[in-house]
């Protein structure tokens, strides 16, 4: 059981295991971006569309990335060029991407898409355990293994990434260096952006391989709350992914081998394991928010 | 250290102007032209670019916009639709209103919508049968505002004891009530009688709303005067005031001695219980039962028009009314035009980002 439950949380988590830590990258920024789950439904239909029209789920996959990039240019603009609210405008953001996939989508629903197939390593798959859990998935799958640690070693070790949390933290030092915070945080969201429409192309080419409006379902919103989750930290961030697409894969096995509870209070059980954790984290964690995004939730009402 | 997770909403939604200063604006000379000119152009600007969308998808525009249009605007029926549909959109942007007033950001407005309806029933279920529709309409409504209040208590306990954001906490109690509703209408609350997909029993008649005329109930009335009440409230009363204050200035708050928790708390729940009176109208004067996609998308409509008036409650009535005449005007187009009534989502959501990036507020523009 414990298998088939790890199974599952790796190939229903991956979409937002991209997703989970594009918006790291975005909020060690000091932006906060709600319209990943626009754009993760951007880059689903893109990616569906694509697959359809050239045959070719890669393009698709790589069409999603600049479609779920284009659509968090939005929000970039919004927020940095027009200072609007952060979470106001992701919120539009999006209605944006819902609207424009129930849109363009319309004609694609239900067709058949040239999915990704799965492609079991030769070797490590036939390991006892450990190799159906790791090594029997799509191409995507295997991709996601390495975003999180690309992007420890992208906010950690590169220049870039130092301007990014720089621009997190303390935007002002950032100023006097000479260098531009706007133009930090334009890519530190369009890294978002992109990475959450590479989300949605897995979810609807490689682990669902259908569209249907709406087929995100709020993903892109948990995605945020688990950022919180793992303070700010994209290593912990996948964690929290897969925390959740297991509790997900938990309630369907229980379901499946017919439990006495009802589906809806198992299916609760993963918004619940998110709050439980959320309320129950340490302080060391809670603190390591950037302290732009503070500014962001800033003005507060302390609880007493 | 400032704690994300401790602190509550936004710069901006500090910089929800206190009604006063909306007044004053006027005496700033030259540099304000006509009032309502950057409303219009935002809401022009939304309308141009839905158009292009539309041409770039292939759809004849004039014929399209002809749809909405008429679909809205084609007798009493239609045009009630509008009404009936701004209802809970105005109590769900009401939700948002409140908390926002002392800097809180309540995103759980669709889930507290589902509460209040479900609550609303609960109340019916336990009221006897014998009383008559005005008290037991009466009942409903303080069961739904109770059930919903002490939903959204959830977010404020979670916020006091524990720290968590009421942003986050909000927005994930919305999946857990649209989840509670699934556990009871397809299992304690189902209707025995219910073909197809599970519902609850029917209301009754002392149960339901009376109508004004065709599908129109009573809870647009309701919705206004509400709506006028809020703005009161905030406006004369020491608590408004105390909320304003926590809002827009917190820390001022806290040296004139204000118990910020408890007033948070008191403006979420207050919050809470107008989107449960919104959910309650909404059962007893539209659906006459529970379904499991009750009400889908009208919490986070709320939001937008609550944002595209700048949490002001009375012009609320005015973006939640014109909400509703486009996602009316979506069932035309997908009707008439053969689009998907979805679509209109993107013209909400540009009317909403015209008003952050362009609307009345002067923008500081690039630092």
């Amino acid at each position: 059981m414990l298998e088939a439950i790890l199974i599952g949380a790796v190939r229903g988590g991956t979409s937002m295991v991209f997703a989970t830590v594009g918006e790291t990258v975005c909020e060690r920024s000091g932006v906060i971006n709600l319209g990943v789950e626009g754009s993760m439904l951007a880059g689903a239909l893109t990616a569906y569309a694509v697959g359809i029209e050239t045959g070719s789920p890669w393009l698709g996959a790589l069409a999603a990335v600049v479609a779920g990039l284009l659509l968090s240019m939005v929000h970039a603009f919004m927020v940095i060029r027009r200072r609007a609210n952060q979470i106001a405008t992701g919120l539009a953001v999006t209605f944006l991407g819902l609207g424009a996939t129930s849109l363009f989508g319309q004609g694609y629903v239900s067709q058949g898409v040239k999915a990704f197939t799965t492609h079991a390593v030769p070797g490590l798959s036939d390991l006892p355990f450990l190799g159906p859990i790791l090594f029997d998935h799509d191409p995507l799958t295997y991709l996601s293994f390495g975003v999180a640690p690309a992007a420890w070693w992208f906010l950690y070790r590169t220049g870039l990434g130092l301007r990014i949390r720089a621009a997190g933290e303390n935007p002002e030092v950032l100023e006097t260096m000479g260098t531009s915070s706007e133009r930090v945080r334009w890519i530190a969201v369009a890294v978002g952006g992109g990475l959450a429409g590479l989300g949605g192309a897995q979810l609807a080419t490689a682990f669902a391989r259908t569209w249907s409006e709406d087929m995100i379902a709020g993903r892109g919103f948990i995605a945020v709350a688990l950022v919180i989750f793992a303070g700010w930290n994209p290593l912990v961030t996948v964690a929290g992914a897969y925390l959740f697409s297991g509790a997900v894969a938990f309630q369907l096995e229980l379901q499946a081998r017919g439990a006495e509870v009802s589906i809806f209070l198992l299916d609760a059980i993963p918004y619940i394991a998110v709050l439980a954790v959320l309320a129950g984290m340490s302080g060391r964690r809670r603190h390591a928010a950037p302290e732009a995004l503070n500014a962001v939730f800033d003005a507060g009402t302390q609880p007493a | 250290m400032t704690d994300v997770l401790e602190l509550a909403a936004e710069p901006e939604a500090r910089e929800v102007e206190p009604l006063e200063r909306r007044d004053a604006r006027s005496v700033v000379p030259g540099r304000r032209p006509i009032p309502g000119l950057r409303t219009l152009g935002s809401v022009a600007g939304a309308f141009l670019v839905f158009g292009l969308l539309l041409v770039a998808n292939g759809t004849d525009v004039i014929e399209a916009y002809q749809a909405m249009w008429n679909s809205v605007t084609r007798d009493a029926n239609s045009f009630g639709d509008v009404l009936v549909r701004m209802t809970p959109y105005l109590f769900a942007a009401l939700a948002v209103v409140v908390p926002a007033r002392a800097g809180l950001f309540n995103i759980g407005g669709e889930g507290q919508l589902l509460i209040g309806a479900i609550g609303a029933v609960a109340m019916a279920n336990a009221v006897e049968p014998s009383l008559s529709r005005t008290p037991t309409l009466v009942l409903m409504a303080v069961g739904a505002m109770a059930a919903a209040a002490a939903w959204a208590g959830l977010a404020v306990a979670l916020r006091h004891t524990t720290g968590t954001n009421e942003t986050i906490s909000t927005l994930l109690s919305n999946y857990l009530a649209f989840l509670l509703m699934g556990w009871l209408v397809f299992g304690r609350w189902k209707d025995p009688g219910a073909t197809g997909f599970p519902r609850s029993r029917i209301l009754n008649a002392d149960e339901r709303l009376p109508l004004l005329w065709g599908r129109v109930h009573i809870g647009i009335i309701v919705a206004v005067v509400t709506a006028m009440l809020v703005w009161a409230i905030l406006r004369w009363t020491p608590w408004g005031f105390r909320l304003g204050v926590l809002g827009g200035n917190p820390e001022a708050a806290r040296r004139a001695g204000l118990r910020s928790g408890r007033l948070a708390a008191s403006a979420l729940m207050v919050g809470g219980a107008l989107a449960g009176l919104g959910g309650m109208l909404q059962v007893t004067g539209v659906e006459g039962q529970l379904r499991p996609s009750l009400m889908t998308g009208y919490g986070f409509t709320g939001v937008l028009a609550a944002w595209m008036v700048r949490h002001h409650p009375v012009k609320a009535i005015g973006s939640a009314g014109l909400l509703a005449a486009i996602a009316v005007g979506g069932n035309g187009l997908k009707i008439r035009a053969g689009l998907s009534s979805g679509s209109v989502n993107i013209l909400m959501a540009l009317l909403l980002l015209a008003v952050l990036g362009w609307g009345s507020r002067p923008t500081a523009g690039a630092r």
